[in-house]
């Protein structure tokens, strides 16, 4: 490289790339970034072996149990059983792709990289989010199958297995944009996963079971309320009131993280 | 080029309840980076330095002013990399990663061919640590490997944040050389040091700030004959006396000093001899002795109004350039 070059280069640069492109560049980077760590494995086994043994375990147990009258149980609760609970390992694969960022100042690096924070935002989001929502919904379809492999007395039809799959995917594309989100937000790995869990997991869970009203009705308007209802049908609400839970603290989630990325300074 | 406005930072709390606690840590700096050149941009530790490259880059959003690289505000760009590489942390790299696949993520978000990515990791002699996870890596292996991330888009604008910490003398001695020849090659070199030592070998042009202000804005040769000015000469003498007064009727200032020497100010070890010669008294030690640039630095940024070598350039002259 000669001086020529070098000054060349600033005064006659080629035509910028268009946002598409950069789009997709950055996209791909987000994915390299996942898949070049460790963390990403470790977290997709824990799901898979959460998902795939919970679901599996209660369809050995559905085999091997009593015969209840209403023997005909689709195959496709194994896998959903399975995800209300491993879903969490997906939630911290898609919530430490942000947070890590931040612990260890490699948003330095990556802000210098792409400076368009926004085109950046898109890519951090849609990356983790699609990554941990296809894996659920694969890890369910391998876990639908496996039930009915080992307690052929449930049913598997091609419409509870699409309509299932499809109520898996809403539950955690919903869960791990709030991840993604509160992660943004918050920027710490330990803050973020305690906000996650409480409001996805423990908090829908434990309140309803103090018996005090005002208790079980807070619970009722938590996400992860919103969770359980589009896998298991439970507690009573609309499905309305299901997906306005779901879209409404995804959608809050995805504002506040977006305006901390956009908007201050980087750390 | 690196164009500096006006550019200020403001930390703190607008809290009422805390009190008004806000601190400015970059005030009112203007400056250029000129290309060809490596530019020394010096202070104390908490100068501002670090706060400064942060906003020239688009990481830090500015109270006030503004930061162009050549030409264009760094947060507005497609292809940063192409146009400017900065080196601020080198401990800012996920631990889990290894040299590589840094290296691969920072070339995929510019196109850049995996080439390039294994030609950089030979330039700065990463070698095969490269495929080793960062975690393991001393604090040179992170400085080369952010030396390398900042090289990977061929950049005509090169900003490096204390890149020598932590490097051992083998590695002071390449980054020397490199910045030499990045400069060499046309392209712009901003380099930041709290140690003037090391700027003494590297730097062509010094900007150096002090508590977040501009105290300088010269060429090293500047600064150098400011040193000059303050060079002094000292020499020992059986006849102490006789030879202060020689050197008293040439108006040159002296002083005897605890061990029975004489500092004389101002003045060449030449001068001193001829006049020793001349009065034909004995000299038996004869050394010139500069004040460092170390200690001028250190007066520079120790008060930052009163010692002024350089006063900021006028916008006029800015636009002349």
């Amino acid at each position: 490289m000669t001086a020529a070059q070098a000054t060349d280069r600033t005064t006659a640069a080629g035509p910028e790339p268009g946002t598409a492109t950069l789009l997709a560049r950055t996209a791909a980077a987000e994915w390299l970034r996942l898949r070049t760590v460790r963390s990403t494995w470790w977290c997709l086994l824990a799901a898979a072996v959460t998902v795939v043994g919970i679901g599996a375990t209660a369809a050995f147990d559905e085999a091997t149990g009593p015969d209840t009258p209403s023997a005909a149980l689709p195959a496709t609760l194994a896998g959903e059983f399975g995800v209300l609970l491993g879903q969490f390992g997906l939630l911290v694969l898609a919530l430490v792709a942000v947070t890590q960022e931040h612990a260890s100042g490699s948003i330095g690096p990556t802000l210098q990289w792409t400076p368009r924070r926004g085109v950046l935002l898109a890519a951090r989001v849609t990356v983790p989010v699609v990554v941990a929502t296809v894996a659920g919904v694969l890890l369910a379809l391998v876990t639908d199958v496996a039930a009915w492999l080992i307690a052929p007395q449930l049913t598997l039809s091609a419409t509870e297995l699409a309509g299932s799959l499809g109520r898996v995917a809403a539950v955690l594309a919903a869960g791990s944009v709030l991840a993604v989100g509160v992660g943004l937000l918050l920027r710490s790995t330990a803050g973020a996963l305690a906000t996650v869990f409480l409001l996805q997991l423990v908090l829908p869970a434990l309140l309803p079971g103090f018996g005090v009203e005002w208790m079980a009705d807070l619970g009722e308007l938590l996400p992860g309320t919103g969770a359980v209802w589009t896998l298991l049908g439970e507690p009573d609400m609309t499905a309305a009131q299901a997906a306005a839970l779901l879209v409404g603290w995804s959608a809050t989630a995805l504002a506040a993280g977006g305006w901390s990325l956009l908007r201050r300074d980087a750390s | 080029m690196i164009q500096v406005r006006g550019l200020t930072k403001e930390y703190g709390t607008r809290s009422r309840l805390r009190g008004a606690g806000v601190v400015r840590a970059v005030d009112d700096l203007t400056f250029d980076v000129q290309p060809g050149k490596v530019t020394g941009f010096l202070g104390p530790n908490g100068a501002g330095k670090s706060t400064t490259m942060r906003m020239v880059l688009g990481l830090d959003r500015p109270t006030a002013g503004s930061a162009l690289v050549t030409g264009r505000r760094f947060a507005e760009l497609a292809e940063p990399l192409r146009v400017a590489g900065a080196l601020l942390d080198a401990a800012a790299v996920h631990p889990g990663r290894n040299g590589r696949d840094h290296l691969r993520v920072a070339a995929r978000t510019h196109g850049i061919p995996l080439r390039r990515v294994d030609d950089v990791i030979d330039q700065v002699g990463l070698g095969p640590a490269a495929r080793r996870r960062v975690r393991g890596y001393s604090l040179g292996m992170r400085q080369r490997l952010g030396i390398a991330t900042a090289l990977i888009g061929d950049p005509a604008v090169l900003l490096f944040d204390e890149p020598m910490n932590g490097l051992d003398l083998d590695g002071v001695r390449w980054v020397r050389r490199l910045v030499r020849e990045l400069a060499d090659e046309g392209r712009t070199v901003l380099l930041s040091s709290h140690l003037m030592s090391e700027m003494e070998q590297t730097a062509d042009h010094l900007v150096i700030i002090g508590r977040g202000r501009l105290i300088a804005d010269a060429s090293m040769q500047e600064v150098m004959r400011r040193e000059d000015a303050q060079r002094q000469v000292r020499v020992r003498t059986p006849a102490p006396g006789e030879l202060a007064g020689a050197l008293k009727r040439r108006r040159l200032q002296v002083h005897p000093t605890d061990d029975g020497d004489l500092l004389v100010e101002g003045a060449t070890a030449e001068t001193v001899g001829d006049v020793a010669l001349a009065l034909g008294v004995a000299v038996h030690r004869l050394t010139e002795e500069h004040s460092s640039l170390e200690q001028v630095y250190l007066d520079l940024t120790g008060d930052t109004v009163q010692y002024r070598v350089a006063r900021a350039p006028e916008p006029a002259e800015l636009v002349r350039r």
